[in-house]
């Protein structure tokens, strides 16, 4: 990467910040969203487990679930916040390639996860003595597949968003939404509906919540979950990003931009 | 009466110095930057933008339909032409939003689409109708479109262009807290920051009060004596083409259909002015007889 191109990323990456840094919304995604969620799965697992393994497991899943979601969250805010100021064009207008774009997406959210982490790390140790690191080394392999997993579904939003504009605003949130109850975060798969455990087992995060599972009781790393987990998650990372090169061509070809301006 | 094809009249570059810049002299600084001796015949140097044979359509909607266009450095041109007539398409396409059907366009030298990034670092772009980014102070705007743009200090380049501009006293507000016309102003000030050798301008002082249209017209004629910059406007505001221009480019469903001096073209095609000219284009799609 070019100095310049450097320069420009991190432009955009303070240009995000300050948008966000006004945005009192921002905030409460980044701050208080993830300690109401450390409370509420922490104290779930009090109320209704038995002995220390549960808190541990709503715990470290929650925790593990904001790596996904923050990541999404800075995606789909990030080309929103363009898409409600009809700034693209301006942006367009510019030596900012689409890559550098997205970089500057990803900085963010990088750097909204280690937040959001931080405080449910700090809630779930603070008050039901979960030490973040409970899992063992299996949280290595997978964080690294939960930041690969959000970073498709922010990219697959942003296409969306070239298409549909701010109406993709609901996919930012619901397909996590979707994917929260089916990839088995804080239960067996086996609880599902039977109808449902198919689409269960095929997705990648089921198999990273399996590793982590099985790290808390053992403190072993299941490599054959983590390499299935990872199999998967590039193969939908290379999928997103065939049909978001698909949607910018488009964007360009049908002349999208004018929706925009 | 309608507005016929007309015959391409357009003078070369050398034969319209920028205002309040001898004839010759306005290709000194161009000529030198790429290595030429000064005096060397204007039309010699690489034209700031050229699009060939342009084509683009949406579904059955022909919007462009085989546009060539050559400007030269420091040449300010008005395309102009009723609504439906292709200039937003053409301006999209010559700044690399739209990829064409067909033909090519080079702009500040490099080939679009895959030299769009280099050549956007010398192009500037404003349009009255474009807000700014919401939560940002007009300081940060201009910062981070200053960095995008390549500066090295972007908030020395953005107060002293505030202060040209007259609106240095906004530096610290937020942008939503701007009037429009301020707002424009600003936009402006973003779109010319770099010094760019073209900025393009897509109905620059719409919502302006006569005072500000003013002073970004008067911006724009300094910026074209004083460092050659070459304009590409679109409006409906023919007087304001008629002044700032030296060149108008009218286009009829995707196509020039006169290109030359305002004088020329209104003068050929038989009309007292550019606004006259402009009403019988617009009553001809209309369907009326004018």
């Amino acid at each position: 990467m070019s100095s310049a191109s450097r320069r420009r990323v991190l432009a955009m990456a303070k240009r995000n910040v300050l948008a966000q840094r006004r945005n009192p919304g921002h905030w409460f995604l980044l701050l208080v969203l993830p300690v109401v969620d450390g409370l509420l799965f922490g104290s779930i697992g009090v109320a209704f487990g038995e002995g220390e393994a549960p808190v541990r497991l709503l715990v470290t899943g929650i925790m593990l679930f904001h790596l996904i979601w923050q990541l999404t969250l800075a995606g789909s805010l990030g080309i929103l916040e363009e898409v409600w100021s009809r700034n693209l064009m301006n942006l367009i207008a510019t030596p900012l390639t689409e890559r550098e774009f997205l970089g500057s997406l990803g900085l963010v959210g990088l750097a909204r996860t280690v937040v959001s982490v931080t405080m449910i790390a700090v809630v779930g140790f603070g008050f039901y003595a979960v030490a973040p690191d409970s899992a063992g080394w299996v949280l290595v392999p997978s964080a690294a597949i939960l930041l690969l997993f959000g970073w498709a579904i922010s990219l697959f939003v942003v296409a969306l968003t070239l298409q549909y504009g701010d109406s993709a605003e609901v996919f930012s949130w619901g397909i996590l939404v979707l994917l929260m109850p089916l990839s088995g975060f804080f239960y067996p798969v086996e609880s599902l509906p039977d109808v449902l455990q198919p689409i269960a087992a095929v997705i990648p995060l089921t198999k990273v919540f399996d590793a982590v599972q099985v790290g808390l009781e053992t403190g072993t790393v299941a490599w054959g979950s983590i390499a299935w987990a990872a199999l998967g998650t590039l193969a939908l990372l290379g999928l997103v990003v065939w049909f978001l090169d698909r949607q910018l061509g488009r964007f360009r070809r049908l002349g999208w931009v004018t929706r925009f301006t | 009466m309608t507005v016929g094809i007309l015959s391409h009249r357009r003078r070369d570059a050398h034969e319209i110095p920028p205002a309040g810049v001898a004839a010759g002299e306005s290709g000194g600084a161009e000529a030198g930057s790429i290595g030429e001796t000064a005096g060397v015949h204007a039309t010699t140097r690489p034209p700031v933008l050229r699009a060939d044979g342009l084509h683009k359509s949406f579904g059955s909607t022909r919007a462009v339909d085989g546009l060539s266009l050559e400007i030269q450095p420091g040449e300010r041109v008005g395309i102009v032409g009723p609504n439906g007539a292709g200039k937003t398409t053409t301006l999209l396409m010559l700044l690399g939003a739209i990829e064409p059907d067909g033909g090519t366009i080079d702009l500040v030298g490099e080939r679009l689409p895959a030299g769009r990034s280099r050549a956007m670092e010398q192009v500037g772009f404003a349009a009255g109708y474009l807000p700014l980014p919401d939560r940002l102070t007009v300081m940060e705007t201009l910062d981070v479109f200053g960095t995008l743009y390549g500066l090295e200090a972007p908030r020395e380049a953005a107060g002293v262009v505030l202060e040209e501009l007259g609106i240095a006293h906004l530096a610290g507000q937020t942008v939503e807290s701007l009037s429009s016309g301020q707002a424009t102003l600003v936009g402006f000030a973003k779109a010319v920051i770099h010094h760019p050798r073209l900025v393009v301008l897509d109905e620059p002082t719409a919502s302006l009060d006569p005072d500000v249209a003013m002073r970004v017209r008067d911006r724009l004629e300094w910026m074209n004596a004083e460092h050659h910059a070459t304009l590409l406007l679109t409006s409906h505001d023919m007087r304001e083409v008629e002044r700032l221009t030296t060149r108008v480019v009218f286009l009829r469903a995707g196509r020039i259909i006169a290109d030359g001096p305002a004088a020329d073209v209104v003068a050929d095609a038989g009309y007292p002015d550019l606004e006259a000219m402009f009403l019988a284009e617009a009553a001809r799609l209309r369907g009326e007889a004018v």
